[in-house]
This record gives structure tokens, C-alpha cells and sequence, in this order.
């Protein structure tokens, strides 16, 4: 294996790790608001957190540009600020990967909570529990096997993330370039041995995903 | 202890509207009435879960909801404990954190003595590790009461708490409910579409219709004397009929109905003084009415008073009575579509009489019997 496979690999796994947890902090508190919540701008919030599913991903790549990016809405004030930028950053794949994987476990993680008997929370309420106690002791352990599936999906596809990283993080071999990407260029430069491994351990990897999802929804009934 | 409950409500929700006033004066209070009838959203509203438009909920002089002061005490803070319809036992929380449940904020000792004496009090000594889907229907209706017993309510809420059982088991059980919610002294709201559960878990009945309080009494005085024609027919009552007074006084009433004059004791309660060719509506319950037998010759003729003669054109077995389906001899339309009154025989008294081949009988019904309504 060459140091840019290498590198190719530590950074996808790196990268779909830190995608992973950042959805499950910022999107399983988003799935349980939308699951039992009504609030202003809910329908924004559902529609953001979709919209990155059924855009093309260079298009929601570009939109992160617009907003990350160094004269973007919020990376400019932060260009300004402190000369640095997260575009063509490592950091950037871990974004454009994080955004591209939400909608997945919004989705399956908001009809885990969906699923979960509304008298059980009314029950922990008249029991003496706070809301957000409720869903720390009730509905989150009930919703625990779809949020689980939920993570493994969005695992899954931020490690195979392609559009949104090439236009945010740019494909620099040995810092932005992850496996999808490092495919790519293989491909184009013809090494066909680096290609094949490469497609190969990701093709196991999906695999284990599938496998392990399969699992967890079974448990889940 | 009295345990005084005060109820005024009124809620709207898309494509119902609730609007209820009732007490009780401790012990048990069915709601009882149809399905939709605002039952389950009234036990809501006290529990804390459902907030009224406007209203006053008071037990025992603590104010719960008052919307003219303003006060909306929280469903965590009422103390009143809830026995959900299907239960709602936590499936990941074995029996004992199930009963604990509402206990998490006491000291340790102290809590899992309550637990303790809460499953040894009902039954469940035994069962602390077990999760709830691998208890009978019956250890979990035991356990979503002692949940709610567990953290000493104020008031007990019950919904329609045994129709997740099967029918032997619901008769047992109606039984050690009735027991134990008068061992615990509480005040209690149940709520049941089904009369006889009423009847027998009730001190007092509270009939709800169509998001109304249609009659509140104490259970003997609604079995008896059902505030109206729409109360007697969602209690189910059989044999709801219709004539034309003839005269009344406080204590009598004469009727006329399908060409018979019949003598009606008039309501102790409230005397109706209709006056005369007024329409009135009355029952007869099914099982009052007498069959003279033929083999015998009549006594005392103030035996059988309200004389009839008809014949069984139905009968349906339930096993262990007969309902027969009664046509008078009288000309003119049956009452009841193709009868005019349902009676109930015992099995025995079916095949002594041979009801079976000899369909045409005189039969007589006590003036006691016929039950006037108001209009």
C-alpha cells in the first residue's frame, strides 16, 4: 500500500467517525423535536434536514461553499477574523460528510421516536419526570435500536461521501483526499491495483453495514 | 376522610367539544357512557397531561386548575396516579423500576421498602425482576396500579382498566379491583363503556354523552331511575317504550300503551305529574316480566296485575338464560320492530314450561316494574 492509500484510508474512517457522532449529537436531539414537538419553524427544520438527500451533492456542496466558504456568509467573518478558512481543510470532509449523512438518521431516528407509545412519556409525566428526563429515561432507550440503525446508515454514507467533499475540501492527496476520492483519481491515472483495494475494502465495509442494520432492525420489533 | 372531587371542564378539540361538570363525593366515580364520549379526555385534563379551555379541578380543597385564578398545577406535580387503558407499563424496566418509577427521587431505603410493600400488598411478591411482556394480563393490570398506587396519589385514575383482559378473567378481576380500591381509600375515577363494570367498581356513575354529562347519581338511583330516555338506552336498557298517559298522581301513574291500560308506580324520587294524553316513555326490565303459568289457577287476582297476552316470536340462548322476543295479541305495529318486549327467562323455567313448542302465553308485569321516565 502507498502513503496516499494509507492516508486515503485513516482519513475516511477519521472522517466517517467524527460525521457519525456529530449526527448523533446534533441530529437525535433534531429527530426527537420533530417527532414530538410543534414549534416555529419545524417545516424549515424538516425540509433543511431532507433537502441534502434528494439535492445532487455537488449542489449541496456548493451551498456549503456559499456559507463555509472563504468569502462565504460565515466562513468570511472568519476569514476576516482569524485568516482562517475550513474550506480545502480535513475539517471540510468531516462537514460536507456530516451534512450529507443527517437526513439519514434524522429520518430513521424521528420514526424510532415516532414509534414509541405517547402514554409511556403521559405515564413518566404523572410519575413525577420533567419532559426532557422523560425522553433521557423513556423514550430514548425505547428508540434505541432505530437510532443505532439510524447511526450505522449515516456511517455508512459519510464514509462514501463523493460530491460534497470534492467541492468543499477539494481532493489533495494526503490531507482532503478520502477513499471515494483517492478512487477517483486512481482510476483516472490508471494505478488499477490501488483502484481494486480500495474498492474492495469499501465494498466490505457497506457489507458489515448492511449487516449490522439488518440486525439492529430486528431487534428493534 | 372525605376526598371531595370538583369537575367543571370545558375543551374543544378539532371535531369535539367537551364541556363537563360534576363531584363526587369520594370513593369511586365511573365515567361511564360510548366511546368518543370525552371519558378518556376528561381523565386527562385532571391528570395534568390535557389542558381545558376553561374550567376548576379541586380534590380535597387543593386546587389542580382553576382558568379564572389561573392556576395550572403541572401533570409531575398533582400526585395523581394514572392506570392507562393497554396499561403503559415501561417495557425496558423489569416490575420493581416500574413500580419505582415515581420513587426515583426518595432515598434508596426508603424506596425500595415502598416498592416492596406496594408488590407484596397486590400480589406480586416474586415478579420484581420480571419485564413486563413476560407477565399475564392480569400481573400487568396489577402492576400499572401499583405504579400509580406506589407514589400515594391524591386521586386514582383508571382507564377503561380491564378491557385488555379476556372475559373470565375481567369478572375475577372486577372483583378484586372493587377490593382493593376500597382498601385503599383513595378517591378514584374509572372510566368504562361496559354498565355491569360500572355497576359493580362504582359508588357513584357519571353518564357521559357526546362531550356531555347527561346524569350524575349514586349507581342505584341511575340503574333505577335513568334521568331520560337518552341515559336508559346508552345504559342499554332493553324494553325502552312509549304511550299516552291516562291520568297521574304522585304516587301512581296509568298508562295507555298498545291498546293495554297499564298501572305504573310513579318515581319516588321526583313525581312526574304529566298531564293527561301526554306522551310518555317508560321500561320494563327484561327479567320482571312474568310468564303465568297455565298448569295453575291464579290466586289472588292482585297477583297479576298489567295482564298481556302474546307470542314468542324469537328466543336466543345465552347459555344460561333465554331472551324471548314477545308480540302481542293486540292489533296494530309492535313496538320494537317485530316485537314489543324482550324477556328474560331463566334456563330452567325455559324447559318446564317447554317454551320451546308452546309459544303463545299471558304474562303480567308488576306495577313496580314499569319504570316512568322523565320527558
Amino acid at each position: 500500500m502507498t502513503p496516499e492509500t494509507i492516508s486515503a484510508l485513516s482519513l475516511s474512517i477519521r472522517v466517517a467517525v467524527l460525521a457519525t457522532v456529530l449526527n448523533a449529537l446534533v441530529g437525535v436531539p433534531i429527530a426527537y423535536l420533530l417527532a414530538r414537538r410543534r414549534f416555529p419553524g419545524r417545516a424549515l427544520v424538516d425540509l433543511l434536514t431532507t433537502l441534502p438527500l434528494v439535492l445532487p451533492p455537488t449542489v449541496t456542496g456548493y451551498y456549503l461553499i456559499v456559507l463555509l466558504g472563504r468569502r462565504g456568509w460565515l466562513g468570511g467573518p472568519l476569514y476576516q477574523a482569524t485568516g482562517w478558512s475550513i474550506a480545502f481543510t480535513w475539517y471540510a470532509a468531516v462537514v460536507a460528510a456530516t451534512v450529507m449523512a443527517l437526513p439519514l438518521l434524522v429520518r430513521t431516528a424521528r420514526a424510532a421516536f415516532e414509534s414509541v407509545d405517547r402514554d409511556l412519556e403521559r405515564a413518566a409525566y404523572t410519575l413525577g419526570r420533567s419532559e426532557l428526563r422523560t425522553a433521557l429515561e423513556v423514550t430514548l432507550p425505547l428508540a434505541r435500536n432505530g437510532i443505532l440503525a439510524g447511526l450505522v446508515l449515516a456511517f455508512a454514507r459519510a464514509l462514501g461521501e463523493f460530491g460534497a467533499t470534492i467541492m468543499l475540501a477539494g481532493n489533495i492527496p494526503g490531507r482532503t483526499a478520502t477513499v471515494p476520492l483517492a478512487i477517483y483519481t486512481a482510476v483516472q491515472t490508471g494505478e488499477d491495483a490501488t483502484a481494486l483495494l480500495l474498492v474492495a475494502i469499501l465494498t466490505v465495509l457497506s457489507c458489515l453495514v448492511i449487516v449490522a442494520s439488518n440486525r439492529l432492525g430486528a431487534r428493534a420489533t | 376522610m372525605s376526598h371531595r372531587l370538583d369537575v367543571t371542564l370545558a375543551l374543544e378539540v378539532p371535531g369535539f367539544d367537551l364541556d363537563a361538570t360534576w363531584s363526587s363525593e369520594g370513593g369511586v366515580a365511573v365515567l361511564f357512557g360510548p366511546s368518543g364520549a370525552g371519558k378518556t379526555l376528561t381523565l386527562q385534563c385532571l391528570a395534568g397531561l390535557m389542558r381545558p379551555r376553561a374550567g376548576r379541578i379541586v380534590i380535597d380543597g387543593r386546587v389542580l386548575f382553576d382558568s379564572a385564578a389561573g392556576v395550572n398545577v403541572p401533570a409531575q406535580a398533582r400526585r395523581v396516579g394514572y392506570v392507562f387503558q393497554g396499561y403503559a407499563l415501561f417495557p425496558h424496566l423489569d416490575v420493581a423500576g416500574n413500580v419505582g418509577f415515581g420513587l426515583r427521587d426518595r432515598p434508596r431505603a426508603e424506596r425500595t421498602a415502598r416498592v416492596a410493600a406496594t408488590l407484596d400488598k397486590l400480589g406480586l411478591a416474586g415478579l420484581e425482576r420480571r419485564l413486563p411482556r413476560e407477565l399475564s394480563g392480569g400481573q400487568r393490570q396489577r402492576v400499572a396500579l401499583g405504579r400509580a398506587l406506589a407514589i400515594d396519589p391524591a386521586l386514582l385514575l383508571l382507564d377503561e382498566p380491564l378491557s385488555a383482559l379476556d372475559a373470565p378473567l375481567r369478572r375475577a378481576l372486577r372483583n378484586e379491583l372493587r377490593a382493593l380500591l376500597s382498601e385503599v381509600g383513595t378517591a378514584a375515577v374509572v372510566v368504562t363503556h361496559d354498565f355491569a363494570e360500572a355497576y359493580r367498581l362504582a359508588d357513584r356513575i357519571v353518564v357521559y354523552d357526546r362531550g356531555r354529562v347527561v346524569q350524575s347519581a349514586p349507581r342505584t338511583e341511575l340503574l333505577w331511575q335513568p334521568a331520560s330516555e337518552a341515559v336508559a338506552r346508552i345504559m342499554g336498557i332493553p324494553n325502552v317504550l312509549h304511550g299516552t298517559v291516562i291520568k297521574s298522581a304522585p304516587d301512581r301513574i296509568q298508562v295507555l300503551w298498545r291498546g293495554h291500560v297499564l298501572e305504573a308506580v310513579n318515581s319516588p324520587r321526583h313525581a312526574y305529574l304529566p298531564p293527561p294524553e301526554a306522551p310518555i316513555a317508560f321500561f320494563v326490565r327484561p327479567e320482571y316480566v312474568r310468564l303465568i303459568r297455565k298448569d295453575r289457577v291464579a290466586g289472588d287476582p292482585q297477583h297479576h296485575m298489567n295482564r298481556m297476552l302474546g307470542t314468542v316470536v324469537a328466543d336466543e340462548d345465552f347459555g344460561t338464560t333465554y331472551t324471548l322476543r314477545l308480540r302481542l295479541d293486540t292489533p296494530g305495529p309492535p313496538a320494537q320492530g317485530d316485537h314489543d318486549l324482550e324477556v328474560e327467562v331463566p334456563h330452567l323455567v325455559y324447559e318446564i314450561l317447554d317454551i320451546e313448542h308452546d309459544r303463545h302465553w299471558e304474562f303480567s308485569i308488576h306495577r313496580g316494574s314499569i319504570h316512568v321516565l322523565p320527558v
